[in-house]
């Protein structure tokens, strides 16, 4: 029989004895609020991922990985850019200590980031406007030294809030390192060519062929601007002190690059080339060296092995790829020849240290070797060209003098960059520079402000293990491989070597993110909860609702999230939450008690008359 | 004529014996001493569900028990929550006479604890004891996962382990009888299973004295 348009009069309508509504209902949580079974509490809790604790600026790399995988290449793109002025730069460049980093490198194989980070740097590169904006003016002048990595970040940054920002660059063109230093086969001239006139949209004066020191003074920069920052970079070689060395065919690797970068070099190569150093700048000096016509490139490092060398592997790998030899544990001793380099001398040689960059032990009692060049390139570190600089100024490493927030004693001047970063544990990379020109450019907005310097710090457990996360929702999936050019061809050309993602390769390859410890709206807790305790408002990254009042504590969404970002807190760390009900289920005193009262009164009342 | 309730308030399944080995032994103990004694459990609570609250209830007497027959305990003088976070979920101190004490299971202390304890000018006393440090590790990460595995929804009858206060019960005894003198604590003592705990338990306990009432 169907009840179908039965009346059911008001009174009779829920709640009333055993038929209540359910939790789901409207009104059902109220009746039963069981939050006070709980002794565990679960939060959300985003940690950092050890990709962005490891990058040198610190890009959310979890976040933009996440939005390519939604399709919201825009959204990517303006997150990057937030740490990061040149993706499409890095996105070639960089050394990627996130990828080290990445928790998949420890379960298949890590995240291609850069490749994903040049995606978006290209496509922010084909946009006709940036998605950046320059700040409001707030009328203080800065002056950048350097528009290399750290001047233009620095410069970048200090436009965004509001600085009028000048850059003061000795080179024809703007770009420093990142055009000097790099090839054009792992960066094309004109990707950093539009980089640069980003910073130009944003209202960046660039001022090229000004040397600090010879067209401006110290005192012109203290009068002039607000405040300054110094991000010269390292630009003289330094020497082997070997015999002969100024002979004519010996080269230095940054000034060998830099020439070719800016367009006015007049090396001619002989077929034999030797380079000496072991790091990513010799390694580019010999593949540059390929493509400037060599036949026979040798590279001769101190370091007894490929590992000990202080370089990009894969870098090496492609070097190697190319045909370039690799001779280990030998130091160039002498440059043999009459006028013109016809030979080095070689000799057995280690470091007497256990790091790079520590003295070289050179056996000189052993027979040398003689090996026949016609050109050598010294590729083993710059250093810093500071005459300008008051001497208070200096310190013994013959860099900058700087506070730990990059800051010269008093002054408004800060220093980033390799020139402070010399000696200072950071790899001299295009990266860290970037972020030290962060840093400081919102270090120098706090001095122009006045507000107190404070120290970024980190503590150590927030930084996500793999552990910490469920790694029954990953299944094991390959890393998607760049493209690359032949090895036999390319090392003729300038063309670019390693090719750039599609859009499916790079949505592929960001949904292989773990988004360690930071939810990424997977939806699992939402799923997982036995009970209607979890609302999604809105599908968006971290906007789950736990019902206080309703969850049990059952710690079900706790262990199956697969980032690790629910978090189990002790329930009585919290003063909120505190329900109280009069017995198990019920938020008034039940039948139960009534009928006690009764029993207890018993004795009192007369029996009944039956 | 002394008339003393005891209610002890616990976690279904993860806890129910704990609770349930607590009123067992005092109420066995005080007939041991010649006095009345009950023990029963709530089964309104519905003690067969994980980690819902449930009730334990003990009354001890000089003279026959007259509401033996009542189901709850009206007027607790003594209360023990065998699980910390319980503190903010219930009315415990319903009912409960001047003068009366709350023992909790918790590393905190009193200072911390009593910002949450509903009526606290009824206690003269606040006792907390750090029960799952003392008995076992297993309880300092308190995991349904592990806690469970060995209790099942039977009220103790299918029960594998037959001591008496084996756990976190142990200490929480102890810090019963020691503040309120409720039993002997030579008559009690050897019922307990774990002494080490019990003993522990007698000089680590916090006790806050509050108002002291003239009984």
């Amino acid at each position: 029989m169907s009840t179908k348009g039965t009346h059911i009069p008001e009174w009779l309508k829920v709640p009333f004895a055993g038929i209540t509504p359910a939790p789901t209902q409207e009104k059902g949580q109220d009746l039963f609020p069981t939050g006070n079974w709980r002794a565990i509490r679960p939060v959300y809790r985003d940690k950092l991922p050890p990709c962005n604790n490891a990058c040198g600026t610190n890009e959310k790399i979890q976040g933009y990985l996440d939005l390519v995988k939604r399709g919201k290449y825009l959204d990517a793109y303006a997150l990057i850019k937030e740490d990061m002025p040149f993706p499409s730069v890095t996105g070639r460049v960089c050394y990627h200590p996130c990828e080290q980093a990445c928790n998949r490198g420890k379960y298949d194989e890590a995240i291609s980031i850069r490749a994903v980070e040049r995606f978006l740097g290209d496509l922010g590169q084909a946009l006709k406007k940036d998605v950046v904006t320059p700040g409001k003016p707030n009328g203080k002048k800065v002056a950048v030294v350097g528009s290399g990595p750290a001047g233009h970040s620095a410069a970048y940054q200090l436009a965004r809030m509001g600085y009028k920002v000048t850059i003061l660059e000795k080179s024809p063109k703007p770009g420093g390192l990142n055009r000097g230093g790099i090839p054009d086969w792992v960066l094309p001239q004109d990707i950093l060519d539009r980089e640069i006139e980003r910073l130009v949209e944003l209202g960046i004066e660039i001022k090229c062929n000004v040397e600090v020191g010879k067209d401006v003074s110290w005192d012109d920069l203290k009068k002039n601007y607000d405040a300054c920052v110094l991000a010269v970079g390292l630009t003289e070689p330094n020497s082997v002190r070997a015999e002969g060395e100024n002979k004519q065919g010996v080269l230095y690797g940054l000034p060998f690059l830099r020439d070719i970068g800016m367009g006015t070099s007049k090396v001619k190569l002989g077929p034999r080339v030797a380079v000496i150093g072991g790091g990513n700048t010799a390694i580019d000096c010999a593949r540059e060296a390929l493509r400037q016509g060599a036949v026979e490139v040798t590279m001769i490092t101190v370091e007894a092995n490929t590992k000990e060398m202080p370089c990009s592997p894969e870098d090496l790998h492609d070097m190697l790829e190319e045909g370039v030899d690799l001779w280990h544990g030998r130091a160039m001793t002498a440059v043999l020849g009459n006028g013109k380099v016809e030979s080095l001398q070689l000799h057995p040689a280690r470091f007497s240290g256990a790091i790079n960059a520590s003295p070289i032990n050179i056996d000189r009692d052993a027979k040398p070797e003689e090996f026949a060049v016609d050109n050598v390139i010294i590729a083993v570190g710059q250093h810093a060209s500071l005459a300008w600089l008051p001497a208070e100024f200096k310190n013994e490493r013959g860099t900058i003098k700087i506070d730990r927030f990059g800051r010269l004693g008093d002054t408004n001047f800060f220093a980033a960059g390799d020139i402070v970063q010399l000696g200072a544990g950071q790899p001299l990379m295009v990266v860290n520079a970037v972020g030290d020109g962060k840093r400081v450019a919102f270090n120098l907005d706090k001095v122009i402000r006045g507000e107190a310097l404070q120290p970024r710090t980190i503590a150590i457990d927030v930084i996500m293990d793999l552990n910490r996360m469920n790694m029954t929702y990953f299944p094991h999936f390959p890393r998607v491989q760049q493209g690359m050019l032949n090895p036999v061809t390319r090392k003729k050309t300038q063309d670019e070597v390693i090719q750039a993602f599609t859009e499916e390769q790079a949505v592929e390859e960001a949904g292989r993110c773990f988004s360690c410890g930071t939810c990424n709206a997977c939806d699992n807790c939402y799923l997982v909860c036995p009970e209607p305790c979890i609302a999604r408002p809105a599908r968006s990254n971290g906007l789950y609702k736990i019902l206080i009042d309703y969850c049990k504590g059952c710690r079900v969404c706790i262990e199956e999230c697969p980032t690790g970002c629910l978090e189990g807190v002790p329930e009585l760390d919290f003063d909120t939450g505190v329900i109280r009900m009069d017995t198990a289920f019920a938020i008034t005193q039940g039948l139960h008690g009534r009928q006690s009262e009764e029993l207890r009164n018993l004795a009192e009342r007369p029996a009944k008359n039956i | 004529m002394s008339y003393t309730e005891l209610t002890v308030w616990t976690r279904g399944i993860v806890m129910d014996k704990e609770g349930r080995d607590i009123v067992n032994s005092v109420s066995a103990s005080a007939r041991k001493e010649g006095k009345y004694a009950q023990a029963m459990e709530n089964y309104v609570d519905n003690p067969d569900r994980t980690n819902a609250p449930t009730r334990k209830y003990c009354r001890l007497s000089d003279t026959v028990l007259e509401n033996e027959l009542t189901y709850e305990n009206e007027h607790p003088n003594i209360v023990v929550l065998v699980e910390g976070t319980m503190v903010k979920g219930w009315d415990y101190m319903r009912g409960m006479p001047p003068g009366g004490t709350l023992v909790i299971n918790t590393h905190y202390t009193p200072d911390y604890m009593i910002r949450f304890v509903p009526g606290a000018e009824r206690l003269s006393q606040l006792v907390c004891v750090d029960a799952a440090r003392l008995a076992h590790h297993k309880w300092l990460y308190y995991r349904l996962g592990e806690l469970g595995l060995d209790r099942l929804s039977t009220e103790g009858a299918a029960e594998r382990s037959k001591l008496v206060a084996p756990d976190i019960a142990a200490p929480l005894i102890a810090a019963v009888v020691k503040t309120t003198g409720i039993v002997k604590m030579e008559t009690i003592k050897p019922m307990i299973a774990n002494k080490n705990a019990f003993e522990m338990a007698l000089t680590e306990l916090h006790v806050m004295p509050l108002s002291k009432v003239a009984v």
